[in-house]
């Protein structure tokens, strides 16, 4: 009868994040050579001390756990092109297999800002007026569908997270939440608490009744520290 | 000898921080808010003079909780609580935030009059 899918955007999250924001660090991707171990055993007369350790501090970095990635993508068939590599990469290991240079991560630097700008909070009459325009203007004519209304309701979402993004400061992190539901003759009660800094985050609700259908949007917005 | 030169890291922020969203996002976690909202709601019937009380008793445990995790995130805790009659509901949330830091967990509970959900979204700061 309720569905809760919750969405994560990723991609968007690192697209969106060029205003100005802090970004969230991007994840740090690094691809080893895909025989590491007998590479650092065998490596030993050759002329690639230098690789040896590389790959050996590359193998103890921490990383994202699991998320290894072998260096020759998908090969179902384990075949190795035979020139490919020497053509397209610069740099191939002894076995003839691709070395990829590891990725630099970014850290980004500290800005000591713990606070928002004056004048730069999460204007929460601003975001309502945005979400009650958005509901309206979605909804106005929309009946109650039970197959439709999953498909709405995620789009609603992500419409509205968007809107919102627009008017509110850099450095917020979002959470949007929309409940959408049949007009019957049943009581409903939403209610929510954070626990946060109230000087700089807060949250913005809108609702909206038809006659067949009733929303309630909920946005909070968080300061990133 | 080995050419090996092993190098230890100390744990960086953001890697502990992919750790913790780990453990928030540990369906455990689950059952512990499921007892919560059976303690408040058990078996009553709902009743709308009451649900304001139950509501903010929900929200509340389930927020001490979160708390007594002791993780260094910021918490919003959102729950619905509906009569049933038969109407369809369908509920959704986008956020935009550090997808590799930051998890949500959603409950939900029914007895015979009502149905429940509650939403934990965990939001982090990097110290």
């Amino acid at each position: 009868m309720s569905e809760q899918p919750s969405l994560e955007l990723a991609p968007s999250t690192q697209v969106t994040a060029e205003d100005g924001t802090e970004a969230p660090q991007p994840r740090a991707t690094r691809r080893g050579s895909q025989p590491t171990a007998p590479s650092r055993g065998a490596e030993e007369g050759k002329a690639p001390q230098l690789l040896s350790r590389r790959s050996s501090v590359l193998s103890t970095l921490l990383g994202p756990p699991g998320s290894r990635r072998s260096s020759l993508g998908a090969a179902p068939g384990g075949k190795r092109p035979s020139v490919g590599p020497w053509l397209l990469h610069s740099r191939v290991s002894f076995t003839g297999l691709p070395l990829f240079q590891p990725i630099p991560e970014t850290h980004l630097e500290n800005t000591y800002r713990m606070r928002p700008e004056e004048g730069c909070r999460f204007n929460a009459g601003r975001v309502q007026r945005v979400l009650e325009g958005a509901l309206a203007g979605v909804l106005g004519g929309t009946a109650y569908s039970p197959q439709g209304s999953t498909v709405l309701v995620q789009s609603l979402a992500e419409l509205l997270r968007s809107r919102a993004k627009e008017v509110v400061p850099p450095r917020y992190k979002l959470v949007c939440h929309v409940l959408l539901g049949q007009q019957g003759q049943q009581s409903m009660l939403v209610a929510s608490r954070a626990l946060w800094d109230p000087e700089s985050d807060s949250f913005a609700s809108a609702s909206f009744f038809n006659a067949s259908l009733f929303a309630v949007a909920t946005v909070h917005g968080v300061y990133f520290e | 000898t080995s050419l090996i030169r092993v190098v230890q890291f100390p744990l960086q922020q953001h890697v502990k921080a992919k750790l913790e969203k780990a453990v928030i996002e540990n369906k455990g976690d689950v059952l512990v808010f499921s007892l919560c909202i059976e303690s408040v709601l058990g078996k009553a019937d709902y009743n709308h003079n009451k649900v304001n009380q139950w509501t903010a008793a929900i929200v509340e445990q389930s927020l001490t909780h979160l708390v007594k995790l002791g993780k260094t995130y910021k918490y919003i805790v959102t729950c619905a609580v509906m009569q049933r009659s038969g109407a369809g509901l369908h509920t959704a949330s986008s956020c935009f935030w550090d997808t590799t830091t930051d998890g949500t967990c959603t409950v939900r509970w029914e007895n015979r009059t009502m149905n429940c959900i509650v939403n934990v979204f965990a939001v982090a700061i990097i110290l």
